[in-house]
C-alpha cells in the first residue's frame, strides 16, 4: 500500500514537473502575443485564411497569440531533442534570424548602408578599438595597483585608494570626460580629445575593475597564503606566485565584462570630437537623415567586436582552468 | 624606494607623452598665421549647414564660408568636430581658432565668445508633423509639447529669455507660451520625435527654415507653419582675448558680404539670399 502510494506521490510530482513551466512559457508568450497585437504582421495575414473559417474577427489577436503559443513550445521541444551542443547552434540561428527579421521590418535602404559601412570601418571601428584596447591595459594597471592598495596595512595608500575607487564609481563617466577636457584647462592642462577620453575611461574603470580584483584575492582561500608562509615564501612572493595566478580565474568573467563594457563606453569620447563608430554612425545618418540604417549597422559592428572579446575570454578561463575540475 | 622612484618614472612619461600644454590667451592669428592653417571647429550633425558627404569629407553651407574664409586670409582649413556644448563653452585654448557653425551671438555667449561678423540670418520657424489638421498659425500652438535643441536660441526663445547681441538683428515678439518644452542634444534629434507620429511625443518643433526643409526634403513628415518667429544672425565665433583676429575676421566677412559670395553661397545652398536682415512680419 505505501509503496503504491509513494509511487502515485513521485508520478503525480513529476507529471506537474513537466506541465508547469510549459503551461507558464505558453500562458507568457500567449499572454505578450495578444497584448502587442499580431493582426496587421505577415503572420497575421497568412493565418487570416486560416481564422476566417473560425468566423470570430474580434477574437482574432487572441487567436493568433495562441498559434504563437503552440508554435513556440513545439519548437523549444523539438529542439531539446537534438544533442547539446546542436542545440545551442539551433536557437541562436532562429533568434538571430527573429532579430534580422524585425530589423527587415524597418525598410531600411540597404544601398546607403554599403555606401558608408566601408568608413564606418576602417575608421569608426579601428578609432574605438583602439581607444578601447590603451584604456583597458591602463585600466587593469590602475585596477591591479588600486586593490592591492586597497588591501595593504599602508594607511596613506589605503586612503587613496578608497577616496579614488568612491570618486571615480560614483560619477558618471561622461561627467568625468567633461571634467577631464573642459576642467582641466582652467588649471592651464589642455589634453587632446583622444588621451582625455582614454584618461576618463581608464579612471574610470580602473575603480570598477579595483574592487573585482579585490574580491578575487579575497576569495583566494585564506589556507594559500598560510602555507605559503609556512613554505618560507615572503611578502610580495606571496602575492605574485601564488595568490595571484590563483584569484586570476575567480576575476576572468567580471573583468571580460568590464573590457566589454569599456569598448562601449569609449564612444563617449564622441563628446569631444573624435571620428569613432558611434560619432560616424550618428553624422552620417543624420547627413541624408537615414539615423537608423546607421544605428543598426553600428550595433552589429560592436556586436561583433564583443563577440571577438568574448571568443579569447573563452580561450583564456579554458587556460586557466586546466588544473581545475569542473 | 625604488618602487615609489619606478612609479614616478611612469607618471612622468605619462604626462610627457600625452603632450599637455599650457593655455596660451591671445596670438590666435599668429598662431594660424605660422601654421598656415585655420583649425575650424563646427559640428558635424547640421544638414545643410555642415554635414558627412558620401566621400565622409565635410561639406555644407558653414563648411564652404570657412573655406572662403581661409582663403582670404592666406591659410588651408582643418576641420575638427567636437559637440556643440563644447564649442559655446568657450576657453579653447590650442584646440581649434574659429567656429563658424551658424551660432547666435547672445549675451550670455557674448560673455566666453567673441562675435566678429554676422554672415547670414537664418528665419526660426515652427513646424507640425504633416497629420495635424489643428494647428494652423502661430497662435494654435501655445500650449502644446515644443521640441528643441538644448542650449539653442529655440530653447531660449520658448523659454522667453532670448537676448540677441548683435547689430541689426530685427526685433521680435514672444508669440508662443509652450505647454512643454522638451530639449535635446541637437537640432535634428526632435524630428526624429515628430516624426513618429503627431503627439506622440511632440507636438512640434522649433528650429532653422532650412534645416526643417532639408528634413521634409527627405521624407520626413513635416509641414511648416508660417511666419517665422524670429530672424536670428548668425556669426562667426572666436574665443575671447584676440582683438586682431577679430578684426581681421570682422574685414573678410565685411567684404565677402559686399563682394557677394555669401550671396553666391546662400543660393548654392538655400536656394534664397538669406545674408541680410528681414523684419520679424515677412
Amino acid at each position: 500500500m505505501t509503496t503504491s502510494t509513494a509511487d502515485a506521490v513521485i508520478v503525480e510530482r513529476s507529471w506537474l514537473r513537466f506541465w508547469i513551466p510549459r503551461l507558464f512559457l505558453f500562458a507568457l508568450v500567449v499572454g505578450l502575443s495578444a497584448w502587442i497585437d499580431l493582426t496587421d504582421t505577415m503572420l497575421g495575414r497568412a493565418l487570416a485564411p486560416v481564422l476566417a473559417v473560425l468566423a470570430r474577427p474580434g477574437l482574432a489577436r487572441f487567436d493568433i497569440a495562441v498559434v504563437v503559443g503552440v508554435l513556440v513550445i513545439a519548437n523549444v521541444e523539438l529542439v531539446r531533442l537534438i544533442p547539446f551542443r546542436y542545440q545551442i547552434g539551433v536557437v541562436w540561428a532562429e533568434l538571430l534570424v527573429l532579430f534580422l527579421a524585425f530589423f527587415y521590418s524597418f525598410n531600411l535602404s540597404f544601398p546607403f548602408i554599403f555606401e558608408r559601412i566601408g568608413f564606418l570601418i576602417t575608421q569608426g571601428a579601428v578609432t574605438t578599438i583602439y581607444i578601447s584596447m590603451i584604456s583597458i591595459i591602463v585600466a587593469s594597471a590602475l585596477a591591479m595597483l588600486a586593490a592591492l592598495a586597497r588591501l595593504s596595512a599602508n594607511g596613506p595608500a589605503y586612503a587613496v585608494a578608497t577616496f579614488y575607487i568612491s570618486f571615480f564609481r560614483g560619477t558618471p563617466l561622461l561627467l568625468q570626460v567633461y571634467m577631464i577636457y573642459l576642467g582641466l584647462p582652467q588649471l592651464g592642462l589642455f589634453l587632446d580629445a583622444v588621451p582625455s577620453g582614454i584618461i576618463a575611461l581608464s579612471l574610470c574603470y580602473g575603480a570598477y575593475m579595483a574592487e573585482i580584483f579585490r574580491a578575487g584575492i579575497q576569495g583566494v582561500h585564506k589556507g594559500q597564503r598560510e602555507a605559503a608562509v609556512a613554505l618560507g615564501l615572503k611578502g610580495s612572493l606571496v602575492m605574485r606566485k601564488i595568490i595571484l595566478p590563483q584569484a586570476m580565474r575567480l576575476v576572468i568573467p567580471p573583468i571580460g565584462n568590464q573590457f566589454i563594457s569599456m569598448l562601449k563606453d569609449s564612444s563617449l569620447v564622441s563628446v569631444m570630437g573624435v571620428w569613432e563608430l558611434m560619432y560616424l554612425a550618428r553624422t552620417e545618418g543624420r547627413a541624408e537623415f537615414r539615423i537608423m540604417e546607421m544605428l543598426i549597422t553600428a550595433a552589429i559592428i560592436y556586436w561583433i567586436i564583443s563577440f571577438a572579446f568574448e571568443l579569447v575570454q573563452a580561450q583564456i578561463e579554458r587556460h586557466l582552468g586546466k588544473g581545475v575540475k569542473p | 624606494m625604488k618602487r615609489l622612484f619606478g612609479l614616478f618614472a611612469i607618471v612622468a612619461l605619462a604626462a610627457g607623452t600625452f603632450g599637455a600644454s599650457a593655455a596660451q590667451a591671445g596670438k590666435v592669428l599668429d598662431r594660424v598665421l605660422a601654421n598656415k592653417t585655420l583649425v575650424v571647429a563646427t559640428d558635424a550633425n547640421y544638414p545643410p549647414q555642415s554635414f558627412l558627404d558620401k566621400n565622409n569629407k565635410l561639406d555644407g553651407f558653414d563648411v564652404d564660408v570657412a573655406k572662403e574664409v581661409a582663403k582670404r586670409l592666406g591659410v588651408k582649413t582643418r576641420f575638427v568636430t567636437p559637440d556643440w556644448e563644447i564649442i559655446v563653452a568657450g576657453n579653447w585654448g590650442k584646440r581649434w581658432d574659429i567656429s563658424i557653425g551658424s551660432m547666435t551671438p547672445t549675451k550670455q555667449r557674448a560673455r566666453v565668445l567673441d562675435f566678429p561678423g554676422i554672415y547670414y540670418f537664418t528665419p526660426a520657424v515652427f513646424a507640425v508633423h504633416k497629420d495635424n489638421t489643428s494647428i494652423k498659425s502661430v497662435a494654435d500652438l501655445n500650449g502644446k509639447v515644443i521640441g528643441v535643441c538644448g542650449g539653442c536660441t529655440y530653447e531660449w526663445y520658448l523659454k522667453k529669455n532670448l537676448v540677441i547681441d548683435a547689430e541689426g538683428a530685427p526685433p521680435f515678439k514672444y508669440q508662443v507660451t509652450a505647454g512643454k518644452i522638451r530639449s535635446y542634444p541637437d537640432d535634428s534629434a526632435p524630428f526624429q520625435d515628430l516624426r513618429l507620429g503627431d503627439g506622440v511625443r511632440l507636438d512640434a518643433v522649433l528650429s532653422a527654415m532650412p534645416n526643417i526643409q532639408a528634413a521634409i526634403k527627405n521624407g520626413y513628415p513635416m509641414r511648416i507653419i508660417n511666419p517665422p518667429v524670429f530672424y536670428e544672425p548668425l556669426s562667426v565665433a572666436i574665443d575671447k582675448g584676440d582683438p586682431e583676429f577679430g578684426a581681421r575676421l570682422g574685414a573678410i566677412i565685411k567684404a565677402m558680404h559686399a563682394d557677394g559670395t555669401l550671396t553666391k553661397l546662400s543660393m548654392k545652398w538655400y536656394g534664397v539670399d538669406l545674408t541680410t536682415a528681414k523684419p520679424a512680419s515677412s
